[in-house]
């Protein structure tokens, strides 16, 4: 056990004292690393915040339905009972010519306007959740009840939620596909590196081997070298994303006070967590594959 | 204990190194092995450290078939030998403690047990006071006595030198042998190849003369040992 933890921390110590090395050429290639992890984080730290703006919206599919203004209440009760058991609907929600009258009068710009009305012009209406939102089943549910004698108009205002969904699915997987992209390429840039060290240490790897090293003694520096310098761009990936979301966040919260309570969402301690073990794994990956792959090259 | 076994060595161009070499060296005997170049004396050094394997035939270190073991267990051979090459395979990178200290790395000893280590060999290679000179710095007989101390400071068993006093003038080689004759006293077995006459004659060892890949002379199971 005593020799395992020696060997460990041998092999540390010989990573970071690589690193020391070459400063100027370690602190590029970390930059480069970093660069490439900051495209995904960055994206995922806006999308994040779009959802999160977004997420306020009531986006469940809905219908209303709007009655003549002749209807009486037993015609509406009827079409109320019609819709009930409609099979796409998911809950009906009753609102009176009287309620819609009143909240409309809330509305201080328009309330002078009410209030010169002789009569209420608004008809009863339902508002009705869907279960599916297959264009297909609400135009059919549409045409049905429209085609009831009591029933003004029908409308169905959801499509640019749908839409916003489907374009933050997209944003998703373009996040998903741009990082699994970047991270190959963080595996090819510690991968180079390290291929180039094991090129420049090939005497002492061949020396090492000969005077009794196993493979594992020999790989892993390097796999501690690569975590490092993976662990190390995600840091410096951190804090590029973290000033960039303060630059950005004053403009963005003027900007959100004006439609109501918005904070921008930076990055968590998780996530950071997250960012930096994932990168010092990829560093890992990125080292193994290399010392794999040139091994023989060296030997 | 080192055995061949009818040991052949035959390379991929059709060159036979070794034709069919049966020897036996026992533990705590010194031994040098003499002959031409090309007489196979470093082959035979290189199937015993695991350097090279034998195409027929087989060798033993330790009652172990080195054919047979594994690429891990050719790692445990190599650190339980103490190998000296004729070109001395030093680290320039590395100041001589540390080119000292890479088998004591190697086997994950701590930072203090190495440091005592790696200045008790250098001390006895008589290189304590250049542990920080790097090996360029130093003169052909120290390169060879740094490569003598790495391959001591792991205490091993069995030594093994591929011409050790190859590139040095006759001061020099006289003072390697003294160091291969001293550890040999203190119980290591020395295996060692060359073909400086002045150097063999210091050693009261036996002798195994090779030619052309065969044991010519000293073959312990000819019973023709030569002390």
């Amino acid at each position: 056990m005593s020799a395992w933890f020696n060997a460990h921390q041998q092999a540390l110590a010989r990573a970071t004292a690589r690193l020391r090395a070459q400063p100027l050429a370690s602190l590029l290639s970390t930059f480069v690393i970093a660069i490439a992890i900051v495209l995904p984080l960055g994206l995922y730290v806006v999308f994040n915040n779009v959802v999160s703006a977004t997420s306020r919206l009531n986006t469940d599919p809905n219908m209303n339905v709007f009655m003549k203004l002749a209807a009486t209440d037993a015609e509406v009760k009827a079409v109320e009972n019609k819709l009930r058991i409609m099979p796409n609907t998911a809950s009906t929600a009753y609102v009176s010519r009287d309620v819609a009258l009143a909240e409309l009068k809330k509305r201080a710009n328009v309330a002078d306007l009410i209030a010169g009305l002789e009569t209420n012009p608004l008809p009863h209406a339902f508002t009705l959740r869907l279960k599916s939102t297959e264009p297909a089943t609400i135009a059919a549910m549409r045409a049905e009840i429209a085609a009831l004698p009591t029933v003004e108009t029908v409308t169905v205002d959801f499509e640019w939620a749908r839409k916003l969904a489907r374009f933050a699915r997209f944003a998703e997987r373009v996040v998903m596909l741009l990082g699994a992209l970047l991270s190959a390429a963080v595996v090819f840039v510690v991968g180079n590196t390290i291929r180039l060290q094991m090129l420049t240490q090939k005497d002492e790897i061949i020396v090492a081997r000969l005077i009794g090293a196993t493979r594992r003694f020999v790989r892993r520096p390097f796999l501690y070298f690569g975590f490092l310098q993976g662990a190390l761009a995600g840091l410096f990936a951190l804090a590029m994303v973290v000033a960039g979301t303060a630059w950005v966040g004053g403009e963005i919260r003027a900007l959100a006070e004006s439609y109501g309570s918005f904070a921008v969402q930076g990055i968590t301690a998780d996530l950071a967590i997250a960012v930096v073990l994932g990168a010092g794994a990829l560093g890992w990956i990125g080292a193994y594959a290399s010392v794999g792959m040139y091994w023989r090259q060296v030997e | 204990m080192i055995v061949y076994s009818a040991a052949t060595k035959r390379y991929p161009n059709g060159y036979e190194a070794l034709k069919g070499v049966s020897l036996t060296i026992e533990k705590g005997q010194l031994v040098a092995v003499t002959g031409h170049s090309g007489a196979g004396k470093s082959t035979l050094l290189k199937l015993a450290a695991g350097i090279e394997f034998a195409s027929t035939g087989s060798v033993f270190v330790n009652n172990q078939n080195v054919a047979q073991l594994k690429p891990a267990g050719i790692a445990v051979l190599r650190r339980n030998l103490g190998l000296v090459f004729q070109d001395h395979k030093l680290l320039f990178e590395r100041n001589v403690f540390d080119n000292v200290a890479l088998p004591l790395e190697i086997a994950g000893f701590t930072r203090t047990e190495t440091g005592k280590r790696v200045r008790a060999a250098l001390d006895k290679v008589g290189l304590l006071s250049r542990e920080k000179a790097f090996p360029v710095a130093l003169s052909g007989g120290e390169q060879q006595r740094l490569c003598i101390a790495r391959a001591i400071v792991n205490r091993p068993a069995i030594l093994i030198a591929d011409e050790p006093t190859g590139n040095l003038d006759a001061d020099y080689a006289a003072t390697i042998m003294d160091l291969f004759k001293s550890f040999n006293q203190v119980g290591v077995t020395v295996l060692l190849s060359t073909h400086d006459q002045a150097g063999l004659a210091r050693l009261d060892c036996r002798r195994v003369q090779l030619s052309q890949g065969s044991v010519e002379q000293g073959n312990a199971d000819q019973g023709s040992a030569v002390a």
